[in-house]
């Protein structure tokens, strides 16, 4: 499973375009003549599901190979944060992610800066979070709380299920006594032996 | 008389309402009358005890309370020198000459060697003259500062006592010492003051029928102390007593119920049996190799486990309970049985594949230890089938099984007693033989003189002289006699015939399962049927409805369990109890502490007010392990009513007979 992007898009409430504010891709999966072509079409899509959800919305949209997560924050500050992913991805750590990003995002970038900022210019504000953010959530479970917290569970069972082999491993092979009471429930016999039963006529004394 | 014990009821212990009859009090009793005797002797000091304690001791309390009780190192009462590091010695002993022998040599060897010690002698359970005697004779009475250590009742199981008197049918019958029958009274008349007076002493036996009016002499004497020690007692209903030498057919039988067997072949002393260490090792981590090689039963493996060194084992349901289902059953089933709880517990150890989740886990690793203790008990049990199981097997053991059913039926004596010779001729075990022998004179009564005088002299040939004093003794006490019998024989004559149709004593194959005859496989204990005529009529009064084919639409269904119903006396049966030696006797005590013999107009049904009743069976001369198991089945077989059985030791035919090879 893999994170290819993650962008921050003002998106105006007016319903003019939205505007990429920064991003953060990984497109070390791509040959090198294609990096291009999918850098834009990242891009591309990212401001396309953004645009197409109205704030305080979230939505999963499947392009091909493509599936973006989409968090229109709305809010004063207008913003909306994409996360494209391949389609193993989970669905709920990548939410968590957005809402997280676009807190610290909020928190660190004033808003003047780009709400309202005519002379911005597409992906420029810094926001270097982003980039480490991207790169640790390639694998969700490390990252992500509840799915660590999941792992580490279907891992201790697993631990749990060796300990319990080798405990038993090590106490008397259950089977072998099974094996010795059969042996000796079929070699049982009763204890009568008298040769005389008791209605029998004659008593030779 | 001096005691060092305190008085029993300014510290009656707490009993526990909800069982009926709690003998945990008991092994509380005697643990604290050791420790007020260890305490009367002030600072560290060595104990030196009898043997013969050292089993009973070790039911009632652990090396570690002696300990802390200043008990700095321990020896056994032997013959040789005392090395004592303490001043204070304690001797811990049965009023026997041997013992004070022996101690008057350690006084003298110690005075001899200047060395200086406080003596204290403790005598189990209470002094006696003739050791005293001895010690002043010796000259040493004066050294050593005479005291008694007051031990009863030991409980063996919840619902099984003993005095652990291991000669107690000799010492009566054989020397006409009657001490085992006042320590007897003595025993009972603590539980009395325990649990209440019995309303009811019922038994049969010249011996019982003495101790019973010992036991009512004591108990109007005893002084009136605190309040409820002359009430009649709510949880027990009455006491059954009987005289061994009612009943000497049983003990001469081979057992057949897995512990009698136990017993029989491997020998079990206060409830403890030694064992091949391996069998009670817990596993390790090597145990893989050595378990595939115990799987082999092949003749190697078995020697291999007899040569192995052995290890004494407390078999007791108390702390086992996979023993608890199959000590009373009949040896032939018990392997099934096993196979049935190996399976049981296979599954349950499959039962962890279904645990998914988390919870389920810990369930099963909650599980995880009482299962790892049941496969320890199992492989305990396995193995010692294992080593049962072949000698059960054996021609011996089958020929003897087989003569002894012979004789009860009355088949064809003749042919028994020469089978008899035969095995002798085969140099077969001496108590084997003399076991037979016994049953064999009993059951015809009387052997040909011509038939006797030659198996003596093949038996001493056989086994040497020095068993002429027991065989002497075993005339003495008419196990063995000839026809025609002396008048003395006669008035001890059992007549089985007519009791076997009284009584039913003997049962059909198909019957057996159904009645306490399933211990001896056809034979039903006649001391437990004199039982069955009190307490359980309808057994005997009603042929129980045969187990198999005939059964019809019902097979293997248990009856609904009988109430029992109340005690009142031999109703029914007098003329069949009276038809037999030994006296018969049915007395109702009064919470004044006076007693009637229940007559006609007497008949006060006591109606106790728990709903579930015990009733207390006293064997005086010592019960075998199958007695037991009969009385624990037919508490089995009713609601209401449950046996607390008391003995003056566990016997086996093998000790009882050996035992009288000497007299005093």
């Amino acid at each position: 499973m893999k994170v290819y992007s993650i962008a921050i898009l003002l998106v105006p409430s007016t319903g003019t375009q939205s505007t990429l504010l920064t991003s953060a891709t990984d497109l070390s999966s791509f040959s090198f003549y294609q990096k291009g072509t999918v850098g834009e079409f990242l891009t591309f899509f990212s401001r396309t599901v953004a645009e197409r959800t109205a704030p305080g919305q979230r939505q999963t949209v499947q392009e091909n190979a493509y599936t973006a997560h989409v968090y229109n924050r709305g809010g004063s500050e207008q913003l909306a944060g994409v996360i494209i992913t391949d389609a193993e991805y989970p669905v709920r750590p990548a939410f968590s992610l957005l809402a997280k990003v676009l807190e610290e995002f909020t928190a660190a970038v004033p808003q003047a800066s780009y709400n309202p900022n005519p002379g911005l210019t597409p992906n420029s504000i810094a926001f270097a979070p982003l980039q480490q953010y991207i790169v640790k959530y390639q694998d969700p479970r490390q990252a992500d709380t509840i799915m660590r917290v999941q792992q580490e569970l279907d891992e201790t069972k697993i631990i749990l299920h060796k300990t319990i082999e080798g405990v038993l491993q090590r106490g008397e092979k259950l089977d072998n006594l099974v094996e010795r009471s059969n042996n000796l429930s079929q070699q049982s016999k009763m204890f009568y032996k008298t040769a005389k039963k008791q209605n029998s006529c004659c008593v030779i004394a | 008389m001096p005691s060092t014990a305190p008085s029993i009821d300014s510290s009656k212990p707490e009993i526990d309402p909800s069982q009926v009859v709690d003998v945990g009090v008991l092994k509380e009793l005697a643990k604290r009358y050791l420790v007020d005797a260890l305490n009367s002797v002030n600072g560290p000091k060595t104990l030196v005890l009898d043997p013969s304690l050292a089993g009973p001791l070790g039911l009632v309390t652990e090396v570690a309370l002696l300990k802390q009780h200043g008990v700095d190192k321990m020896f056994w009462l032997e013959p040789g020198p005392l090395q004592a590091t303490t001043t204070n010695i304690i001797y811990l002993c049965r009023p026997q000459v041997q013992w004070a022998k022996l101690i008057a040599e350690h006084v003298k060897q110690h005075t001899k060697e200047s060395q200086n010690h406080v003596y204290t002698l403790l005598v189990v359970p209470r002094e006696s003259s003739v050791v005293k005697r001895i010690l002043e004779d010796e000259g040493v009475l004066g050294d050593i500062h005479i005291s008694e250590y007051n031990l009863q009742f030991i409980p063996l199981e919840d619902d099984l006592i003993s005095l652990e008197y291991d000669h107690a049918f000799k010492e009566i019958w054989l020397d006409g010492d009657e001490t085992a029958v006042y320590n007897s009274a003595q025993a009972l008349l603590t539980l009395q003051k325990i649990y209440g007076l019995f309303p009811r002493i019922i038994g049969k036996g010249d011996h019982a029928a003495k101790l019973k009016n010992l036991l009512k002499r004591l108990q109007s004497q005893s002084p009136r102390q605190a309040p409820g020690s002359h009430t009649l007692s709510e949880k027990i209903d009455s006491l059954f007593i009987i005289d061994r030498r009612v009943d000497m057919v049983t003990p001469l039988l081979t057992q057949l119920t897995y512990q009698g067997l136990v017993d029989e072949l491997m020998g079990m002393t206060s409830g403890h049996v030694e064992l091949p260490a391996s069998l009670l090792a817990a596993p390790t981590a090597q145990q893989t190799p050595s378990a595939s090689a115990a799987a082999s039963t092949s003749a190697a493996g078995r020697t291999a486990l007899t040569k192995e060194k052995k290890k004494k084992h407390h078999l007791t349901a108390a702390n086992d309970t996979l023993f608890r289902d199959l000590r009373d059953l009949n040896f032939s089933v018990v392997g099934a049985n096993l196979s049935r709880h190996a399976h049981r517990l296979d599954s349950e150890y499959q039962s962890r594949h279904q645990a998914k989740t988390v919870p389920q886990l810990k369930e099963f690793v909650g599980k995880l230890g009482g299962l790892q203790t049941e496969t320890q008990s199992l492989k305990l049990h396995t193995g010692l089938c294992e080593i049962v199981d072949p000698q059960t097997k054996t021609e011996v053991f089958n020929k003897s099984l087989e003569i002894q059913q012979n004789l009860l039926a009355l088949y064809d004596v003749n042919a028994q007693i020469s089978a008899i010779e035969d095995l002798v001729a085969q140099g077969v075990d001496v108590a084997v033989v003399l076991r037979l022998l016994c049953l064999a004179s009993i059951v015809a009564p009387g052997i040909k003189p011509k038939v006797f005088e030659n198996l003596s002299r093949e038996i001493l040939q056989t086994y040497g002289y020095h068993y002429l004093p027991l065989l002497l003794n075993l005339s003495t006490l008419h196990l063995l006699t000839t026809q025609p019998l002396s008048p003395a024989a006669q008035s001890l004559k059992l007549p089985l015939s007519a009791l076997k149709k009284s009584l039913r004593l003997l049962t059909e194959e198909n019957e057996t399962d159904n009645d306490i005859s399933y211990v001896y496989s056809g034979y039903a204990p006649l001391s437990v049927r004199l039982v069955q005529c009190v307490a359980q009529k309808g057994a005997l009064l009603a042929a129980p409805a045969p187990v198999g084919e005939e059964a019809g639409a019902v097979p293997k269904a248990k009856a609904p369990k009988t109430r029992s119903h109340p005690i009142v006396g031999w109703k029914g049966f007098e003329d069949v109890v009276a038809s037999f030696p030994g006296e018969v006797f049915d007395v109702v005590q009064a919470p004044d502490g006076g007693a009637t013999d229940s007559s006609a107009n007497a008949v006060s049904v006591l109606l106790p007010r728990e709903d579930t009743t015990t009733t207390v069976v006293f064997f005086l001369g010592g019960c075998t392990y199958t007695e037991v198991a009969a009385l624990r089945w037919m508490a089995s077989q009713m609601r209401g009513r449950r046996f607390l059985i008391a003995t003056t030791g566990i016997i086996k035919g093998s000790s009882l007979i050996e035992d009288l090879a000497t007299s005093l």
